[in-house]
């Protein structure tokens, strides 16, 4: 349990850094991909900002617990058992809410291609750190 | 004598409130006729909008009183716009203004006419004047002064433009910010009406 914890807050911490820091660039370099974000979709009076930068630590220790539980599964170098981990995760959750989101809410394609690569990349970014300090 | 005398002072009465009430200060109506429009131009950190209430067309009247103190014209009325007609140029843009301006609650944008400090010249082709106007939006209303243009159409139609920075703030909304603050929309708004009138005396 320590363990899980333990590597769950450390995954949390690279990924919040990763994430919003990726996040806060894209939107600086690549302001027209964000345009469509302008949506009353999305909630707009910061009461849910908690929330968002919670995602990190959310996942993190969501997936630290999913390796610990299934990690001999995940065979070979650590790169290679991190890019598995995250390739599984991507298909197994990622792609169906992926799916059901764009079917249900009116969203662009390319905002839901990109929310699923984030995601893997997320995942595959735990995962190497999870092989590495959980093997 | 005594008569006389009450006699006297109740005709006198009766002519100075006769007087008073059919003194009128020297009044002109401006009838609002065509190709209105009310245009808000803001922006984000990834964009700007500019969104605009096209073909506002009700026969609304804005009366002049000449003369008042200071130099200044009062006027008196005011038009009244559907929030729900703004249109963006941009579908999830439109949405989401609506949304912030709190269409649904508060559907109605008013601006009233209230001042004016001085009374255009039509045989000028283009002349600046400042006014005040009060605006409601969102439930609150405010008070601006405004810089009109007045483009003379002829002897008794004009094109009266007025336009004013304005903030989210001044009408207690809170601009809108997307993903925890990444995508922020700018306090700034610069709202600019126009409007086509025609002179009735």
């Amino acid at each position: 349990m320590k363990r899980i914890l333990l590597s769950g807050l450390i995954a949390g911490c690279i990924l919040f850094i990763l994430s919003y820091g990726g996040l806060f660039v894209a939107v600086k370099f690549f302001p027209e991909s964000f345009v469509e974000y302008n949506n009353p979709l999305f909630n707009s009076d910061g009461s849910r900002d908690v929330l968002f930068y919670l995602h990190a630590f959310i996942i993190s220790f969501a997936l630290a617990w999913f390796w610990d539980r299934f990690k001999e599964l995940f065979k070979g170098s650590f790169i290679f058992r991190g890019l598995e981990f995250g390739f599984v995760y991507s298909m197994v959750a990622l792609l169906p809410v992926m799916w059901i989101t764009f079917s249900a809410l009116d969203i662009t394609l390319t905002m839901v291609l990109s929310w699923f690569f984030y995601g893997l990349i997320q995942a595959i970014v735990t995962g190497l750190i999870f092989a590495k300090i959980n093997p | 004598m005594k008569n006389r005398t009450l006699l006297f002072s109740i005709f006198s009465f009766l002519l100075l409130a006769f007087q008073n009430q059919t003194y009128k200060p020297n009044m002109k109506h401006w009838v609002i006729i065509k190709n209105c429009s009310l245009k808000v131009g803001g922006s984000t950190n990834v964009n700007k909008f500019n969104c605009v209430i096209a073909n506002y067309a009700n026969p609304d009247t804005i009366t002049f009183y000449k003369n008042t103190e200071k130099g200044s014209l009062k006027l008196k009325g005011s038009i009244e716009l559907n929030v729900q007609n703004f249109d963006c140029h941009h579908p999830v843009m439109t949405a989401d203004l609506r949304k912030t301006l709190k269409a649904k609650v508060f559907p109605k944008l008013v601006i009233r006419f209230i001042s004016l400090d001085k009374y255009p010249l039509f045989n000028d082709q283009s002349n600046a004047i400042k006014g005040i106007v009060a605006i409601e939006l969102a439930g609150v209303t405010k008070r601006f002064e405004v810089n009109y243009r007045f483009v003379s159409n002829g002897t008794k139609s004009l094109i009266l433009v007025g336009s004013r920075q304005v903030n989210f703030s001044d009408f207690n909304i809170i601009p809108p910010r997307k993903l925890g603050g990444m995508i922020k929309t700018n306090n700034e708004l610069k709202v600019e009406f126009t409007l086509s009138m025609k002179v009735i005396d």
